[in-house]
């Protein structure tokens, strides 16, 4: 299980371009602790925030979401270092604007929270 | 095409490898990394603490193991690629256990939320 196959096909890419994978699924793991860090302050501080239970969602939401860019920042790292190794172009990501959207509506909900209290 | 069992002929890439400053680089981005995991420890202590939830307190000890775990390996791939020899990219244990103690901080911290609610 440790020498997996892909890492034995296509060219060794510029190591460079490596690292750089490397740092990118670090930052993906970053984003998803940020996310999960979101959540729990919102449920742990947010006392007098309007109902409760919209909290709740929102930062079960979050953590859920986290949780999915955890997985997703493997996956991610494995397909772009084999599409390296390959000389393929790297395949874009859904993620991200889905990632700007969830961020827009959490911020959103707690404006508007912040405002009718 | 694909050179499998080759693993006796050096990759190209090795020969044109920079001083010092992508491997730094790289170890930065995983203490950034571990900055992360200390900020969503802290958060998971103050909640098992004040919730008195003893396994979130233990998931926030997990996450600090965690932080320094992720500083360690930093450390290891400085002097992995200051080594200027074999594949740049980190082993997949490395990424794997990163993403694993992401992922049990997000399962924690929803059935923590969901118990609270």
């Amino acid at each position: 299980m440790l020498n997996r196959g892909w890492r034995h096909e296509g060219q060794e890419p510029d190591y460079r371009f490596s690292l750089a994978n490397e740092r990118t699924f670090l930052a993906w793991i970053r984003t998803a602790l940020a996310l999960l860090a979101g959540g729990v302050a919102l449920d742990q501080f947010a006392t007098r925030l309007g109902p409760h239970w919209v909290l709740v969602a929102i930062a079960i939401g979050l953590a859920a979401l986290s949780a999915v860019l955890c997985g997703g920042a493997y996956l991610r790292w494995r397909s772009n270092e084999i599409a390296m190794r390959h000389a393929r172009a790297l395949s874009g990501t859904f993620v991200i604007p889905l990632l700007s959207i969830a961020a827009l509506l959490a911020a959103a909900v707690i404006g508007v929270l912040l405002l009718v209290r | 095409m694909s050179p499998v069992g080759d693993a006796a002929r050096p990759p190209q890439a090795l020969h044109v490898r920079d001083p010092g400053l992508q491997p730094e680089r790289t170890a930065l981005a995983w203490n950034r990394t571990g900055l992360s995991f200390v900020a969503n420890a802290l958060l998971a202590l103050r909640a098992g603490n004040v919730n008195e939830r003893w396994w979130v307190t233990g998931l926030g000890i997990m996450l600090l193991f965690g932080a320094a775990a992720s500083l360690g390996l930093g450390l290891m791939r400085r002097a992995q690629l200051g080594r200027g020899t074999g594949p740049a990219a980190p082993p997949t244990w490395m990424l794997g256990a990163t993403v694993l103690a992401a992922f049990v901080a997000c399962v924690t911290a929803i059935a923590a939320i969901v118990h609270d609610a």
